[in-house]
């Protein structure tokens, strides 16, 4: 029943990347996987860039994950690169989609995943503090992880509510359903905000000086390995439109 | 040292209506290394005097405040929250909405680093703070994994880390068993020695009683009485109800039962087994014998599972495979989603609609205006019937609630902790309430550690324990005690 969305322990199982480096890789992924930048010269870099995940899920010991992950991708190239041409019509613009949307969106997920689940609420806000992000944007993002669970393990309680009222989508009352579930949300969810920041308010958030971090980030030599191979796709990426301007 | 002089406040904008919590020309001076109470029946203001202190009125909840509040002579209204923080820590009543942080470790160092004080520092006192409480166990963990007792336990010890003069605390015993209580007046008593000036809004009495040295009690927004020690322990227990106070003791009354499951037929529940994966079993009643039509209450201590086994009992828990057997039939999982209700700890989730009646309509099988109608005038619901749930107050909020289980015709009703931060008049009105519906031929199961409120409903008592290896339900016919075991 965990409802959290970042990690509560320091998970220094395998690789401990610096929360800016997951960042990186999470742009990295998004900018050649997700946005197919740089075209059909850069397939490599995009085959390479699907699999950091995979080793970084690996390493932190969440095999399943891994195991899933691959197979759901293998099968989604195994039907765009195969069974496309055997197909048409309807049902092939069906596939394409689907498949298309899952080899494209699926590593981006994943990192995204590992980014979220292995870094804490601190660590995030040390990390942005580095790159001096200012407090405008940390706090609430912060918060933002802390806000999720809470509204979430609300959800949790008005859908059992409602079963037991036996209020279902598929009941009396379709249409009136999700208005059903929204009020008892909304109650909550301003109540809790409410709460939550009285309560760090009470605590000095917010104070004028710098706020100090008692969480260590720093790069290690994974780290500078991650930055080395971003660096040389990006430059790759760079000469080869250099060379299609020329053309 | 806090100073209040000529206090009169009101949330929210001028000439509104809304009187709870208001304060009326409050005068009151707390020397330092004082421990206070601040008791009253709800509404009567003593959560704003906290705020008062805190900074949270007015600098987070608005409204319009005259007089002069002073800590350490320094007015308050001209103190950034930041700066107050400093001088005042404050455990707040629900443990679910006070942490900044995932992780526990990082929320006790959450209001140093606020402070800017050097890591080395903050590490030293959090390490410190942990020993001193006695909180190893709950480093590094997260806080949603954590009981309501572990949680207030580490917004204990946010305060303490932070080390302010003044500690001020809002009914911090609301939500918890009597093990966490007892935990909670230790650290109480820690603060006190060390000189601490403590301010505490209450309504549990019976855990701090021989902690305080002063009690301010209130009413309607004024100082009633500002009692000494000599005055305030003087005060029996019918005095203290009739102030709309708890008992000042831990009441654990003999309860004298006619014979248990004499009448009627049991219910019988069979192989509530259930638990997170990996760890072992939260929950092991291998057979559990609930009498029909009668109310029993289910208590023991946070964290054993009384909640989870009400979630199991009404058929929410979906891995749980246990069954009842009423009246020679077999109800499963889904068949007891039908049969019970389960009235929850925040019955904010349990109200949907936008009119007190229309949550009734709703819950029948055939719509029948006249019959709601009849089980709001039942439950003094019946003048509310067009308002919006919402605004409605708590305790008239859990009615509604109740009537829904009636116009769905359940014949099971379970409470969990219906009477959590209540005064003595609305544990009262919670206790009609349910013998009421005892009455009305339902069978009530309530998870409370309310012993007073026990009392007021005169209920067969189970207790779930987990201590004991065996794993069995006992009847202990000499003192009509049940101990269901887990």
């Amino acid at each position: 029943m965990k409802t959290e969305i970042v990690s509560s322990t320091k998970d220094r199982k395998g690789i401990g990347l610096d929360p800016r480096t997951k960042i990186l890789l999470l742009l990295m992924i998004a900018v050649f996987v997700l946005g197919g930048a740089g075209g059909s010269a850069l397939v490599w870099a995009r085959v390479l860039l699907a699999c950091v995940p995979v080793g970084l899920l690996f390493a932190s010991g969440r095999v399943r994950t891994c195991v899933i992950f691959v197979s759901v991708f293998v099968a989604g190239c195994f039907l765009q690169y195969f069974l496309l041409n055997k197909l048409n019509g309807f049902l092939n613009f069906i596939v394409l989609a689907s498949a298309g949307m899952l080899t494209q969106f699926l590593p981006g997920l994943v990192m995204g995943y590992y980014a979220v689940s292995t870094t804490t609420v601190s660590e995030f806000v040390a990390a942005m503090e580095r790159m001096h992000v200012p407090d405008q944007v940390t706090i609430p993002l912060s918060v933002m992880f802390r806000f999720f669970p809470t509204v979430g393990e609300e959800a949790g309680n008005i859908r059992d509510a409602m079963s037991m009222r036996g209020i279902f989508f598929s009941g009396k009352h379709p249409g009136k359903t999700l208005e059903y579930c929204l009020i008892p949300l909304m109650t909550c969810s301003v109540k809790i905000g409410e709460e939550l920041s009285a309560a760090a308010l009470t605590r000095g958030l917010g104070a004028p000086v710098k706020r100090t971090n008692i969480c260590k980030i720093g790069f290690g030599v994974w780290d500078i390995s991650f930055f080395v191979i971003c660096a040389a796709i990006l430059a790759y990426w760079i000469v080869t439109m250099e060379g299609n301007v020329q053309i | 040292m806090i100073e209040l002089r000529n206090v009169s406040f009101q949330y929210g904008e001028e000439d509104s209506a809304e009187n709870r919590g208001a304060l009326c020309n409050i005068s009151l001076t707390i020397p330092r290394g004082q421990t206070v109470l601040l008791c009253g029946e709800s509404g009567c203001g003593k959560t704003t005097i906290t705020r008062l202190i805190n900074g949270l009125v007015p600098h987070f909840y608005d409204g319009k405040l005259t007089g002069e509040v002073r800590i350490n002579g320094q007015e308050i209204k001209d103190q950034p929250l930041y700066d107050t923080a400093e001088n005042v820590g404050t455990v707040f009543q629900n443990p679910r909405s006070q942490f900044f942080n995932v992780d526990t470790r990082s929320e006790l160092a959450f209001s140093l680093e606020n402070r800017g004080m050097k890591a080395a520092d903050i590490i030293e006192r959090v390490h410190d703070t942990v020993e001193e409480y006695q909180m190893e166990y709950l480093m590094d963990r997260s806080i949603f994994e954590l009981s309501g007792g572990e949680k207030q336990k580490i917004a204990c010890g946010c305060v303490s880390a932070g080390s302010p003069d003044i500690f001020v605390l809002d009914e911090p015993s609301a939500n918890l068993d009597m093990k966490s209580i007892a935990q909670l007046r230790t650290m109480i008593e820690k603060w006190k020695r060390q000189g601490k000036t403590i301010v505490i809004a209450e309504h549990r009495l019976f855990y701090i009683w021989e902690l305080i040295d002063r009690a301010v009690y209130l009413k309607n927004g004024k100082i009633e009485k500002d009692m000494k020690p000599d005055v305030f322990r003087r005060l029996t227990e019918n005095q203290l109800h009739d102030m709309g106070l708890r008992a000042s003791t831990e009441t654990k009354h003999n309860i004298n039962h006619a014979a248990f499951l004499k009448s009627g037929e049991p219910l019988v529940f069979k192989e509530f087994v259930y638990g997170y994966q990996k760890k072992e079993n939260v929950l092991d009643i291998r057979e559990m014998l609930v009498p029909e039509k009668e109310i029993t209450a289910l208590t023991g201590n946070n964290g054993i599972g009384k909640t989870t086994f009400l979630r199991c009992v009404c058929g929410l828990e979906k891995k749980c495979k246990g069954t009842m057997e009423y009246e020679g039939k077999v109800y499963k999982r889904k068949k007891r989603l039908e049969e019970m209700f389960l009235v929850m700890q925040d019955v904010n989730h349990q109200l949907f609609t936008e009119s007190v009646l229309e949550e009734v309509l709703i819950s029948m099988k055939t719509e029948d205006q006249e019959k709601a109608e009849k089980i709001l005038y039942d439950l003094d619901l019946l003048e509310y019937k067009d308002r919006h749930p919402i605004s409605l107050s708590g305790g008239q909020k859990q009615r509604v609630a109740v009537a829904t289980a009636i116009a769905s015709e359940r014949k099971i009703l379970l409470f969990d902790e219906p009477t959590s931060g209540l005064d003595y008049h609305h544990m009262l009105q919670v206790a009609g309430v349910l013998k009421r519906l005892k009455n009305m031929g339902k069978t009530i199961l309530v998870v409370t550690h309310d012993w007073e409120f026990i009392q007021a409903i005169d209920a067969h008592i189970m207790k779930l324990d987990e201590q004991t290896a065996e794993r069995r339900v006992e009847i202990n016919e000499s003192e009509k005690f049940h101990t269901a075991i887990v």
